[in-house]
């Protein structure tokens, strides 16, 4: 059997191929910014919601909104099909500008450079999405 | 009380779907116990590494081998599952709790699931569609950026491992051993990671038979044994994914067993995908950061080279049974410093390494990772 055929999955396979719904953990784009929490003692961004306290120093958190804009980590592209993504399809860690490190789809698959500008235009079926900026 | 490895034993690995998931248990058991040179009733525990399972499958097991009421329970650390288990077991031992405890590693990969790879939803990553072999080229892709690791590179990890992995009568590959050229016109699975730098998924299972000292020939010693969880990786983070919580875990095994990595004569690593060796390896301290790739093309790692890993094949050609996998790795080593690992027999045997690491929850470098460094006494 080819990788990609046939091939084992997880337990929870979610509502958009075929398995029951499961609550949404990705980061929230709500347009102009990512929406998150942010520590009040140390500044820690976390791109996740519903956390009871700081994860790097046990502070309190509040509410947070990043940048859009920001710096690739490292990027990939996916040549399998993976759930409803059908290849070829990018992938990047982007640094959000004093924001945390958050997985985008690229609108042009692509290896990017290390340190290359990113901005996130929105989302595709929930997934955030990032364009190279000039 | 001092824990040392009384005995191993595994089923064959590869795709085995008529086989009840049981049967393949008992195969390892059955082997393990022998080997130890014990009978059923000197097991006072069981310890058992899975993840799919199936729920209830411990218990399934117990039932066929006549271990009523023992105490006796599953763990799920990812890939890292097997070892996991094994690496209770040593505790246990060492603090006293018992005296003798049967680990079983088992995941049955070819009944669960059909179709394109689904990632878990409730992952947020996973969510994203993000697979793990993508995972690892994320971070295979910032080393080609960073350290100028090249495709050949990458390749030799996988065409070394296929190698050793046709001596390996259990393993899931052993056909031809592909070229670096071929493994690299493979198909594109996550650029730069193609279809044969990709261990193949698998059916199997190992036991692993830990006690306290009693003098036997061919126990060996565990020198020492430390299992991590996962720690933030983020936006501070400068290593790949993964290679943080290998680290860790190294750190402290070296500690406890006294030991340098060049003191490792032979070691089994969780190399699913090319560039986890070469990672695994710098985090083990086997290699500087930044030039783990040289180790497979040097022959530093080859079977007859300075320091062998994975003679066995590892996961790229014995195949992938996740909660499997690590008992699969100590198996190895202990045949290897025993001398008896036949056309894989690697010259230098006295001291060996196993490491595995499991994975998948973003944020995190790793789910568990585990090492533990055996001596022959
Ligand atoms: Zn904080």
């Amino acid at each position: 059997m080819a990788l990609g055929e046939g091939r084992p999955t997880k337990r929870r396979p979610g509502s958009a191929v075929g398995g029951l719904p499961v609550a949404d953990s990705r980061p929230v784009f709500d347009g102009d910014a990512v929406v998150g929490v942010r520590c009040t003692v140390c500044r820690y961004p976390v791109a996740q919601n519903g956390i009871p306290w700081c994860p790097s120093c046990y502070g309190t958190v509040e509410p947070a909104r990043f940048a859009t804009t920001g710096a690739a980590w490292t990027s990939t592209v996916v040549g399998i099909p993976v759930g409803e993504r059908r290849p070829p399809f990018g992938l990047a860690y982007l640094d959000l500008d004093d924001g945390p490190r958050v997985l985008v789809h690229l609108v042009e698959p692509a290896i990017l450079r290390t340190g290359e500008r990113l901005r996130i235009t929105g989302t595709d079926a929930g997934d955030l999405v990032a364009e190279v900026t000039a | 009380m001092n824990p040392m490895l009384w005995g191993v034993g595994t089923s064959d690995y590869g795709l085995q779907p008529e086989k009840r998931v049981e049967q393949l248990c008992w195969t390892a058991i059955a082997e393990a116990v022998a080997d130890a040179g014990i009978t059923p009733a000197d097991i006072d525990a069981i310890i058992v590494g899975s993840v799919f399972g199936p729920p209830g499958v411990a218990t399934r097991v117990q039932r066929g081998i006549g271990l009523p009421g023992v105490p006796m329970w599953t763990v799920e650390n990812a890939c890292a599952s097997g070892t996991s288990a094994y690496h209770e077991a040593v505790e246990a031992v060492r603090s006293g709790r018992f005296g003798c405890v049967l680990v079983l590693g088992v995941d049955q990969m070819s009944t669960l699931f059909s179709g394109a790879i689904v990632p878990e939803a409730t992952d947020p990553e996973g969510a994203s569609s993000l697979p793990l072999p993508g995972l690892y080229a994320l971070g295979a892709q910032r080393y080609v950026q960073e350290f100028g690791v090249t495709p050949e590179q990458l390749a030799a990890v996988a065409v070394k491992n296929k190698r050793n992995g046709l001596d390996n009568p259990r393993a899931q590959l052993r056909k031809a051993a592909p070229t670096i050229e071929e493994v690299l016109s493979s198909r594109m699975i996550a650029e730069p990671l193609t279809f044969l730098q990709c261990c193949p998924t698998s059916d199997g299972a190992g036991a692993v038979i830990v006690g306290g000292e009693r003098g036997r020939e061919g126990d060996l010693r565990i020198e020492a044994s430390a299992m991590v969880s996962g720690a933030l990786w983020d936006h501070r983070s400068d290593d790949v994914w993964g290679y943080a919580s290998v680290a860790r875990a190294a750190e402290q095994a070296y500690a406890q067993a006294e030991r340098t990595p060049s003191e490792i004569d032979v070691m089994e690593v969780h190399d699913a995908f090319t560039i986890g060796e070469i990672v695994t390896l710098e985090a083990l301290g086997v290699a500087p950061r930044g030039k783990g790739a040289e180790l497979a093309p040097s022959g530093h790692t080859a079977r007859d080279g300075v320091q062998p890993v994975n003679p066995s094949g590892g996961l790229l050609s014995r195949g992938h049974p996740l909660g499997g996998t690590g008992t699969a790795q100590i198996a190895e080593i202990a045949w290897q410093l025993r001398g008896r690992a036949g056309a894989r027999q690697v010259a230098r045997h006295r001291v060996g390494m196993v490491e595995t690491m499991g994975g998948g929850a973003a944020g995190m470098d790793g789910n568990a990772c585990v090492v533990t460094i055996l001596s022959r006494p």
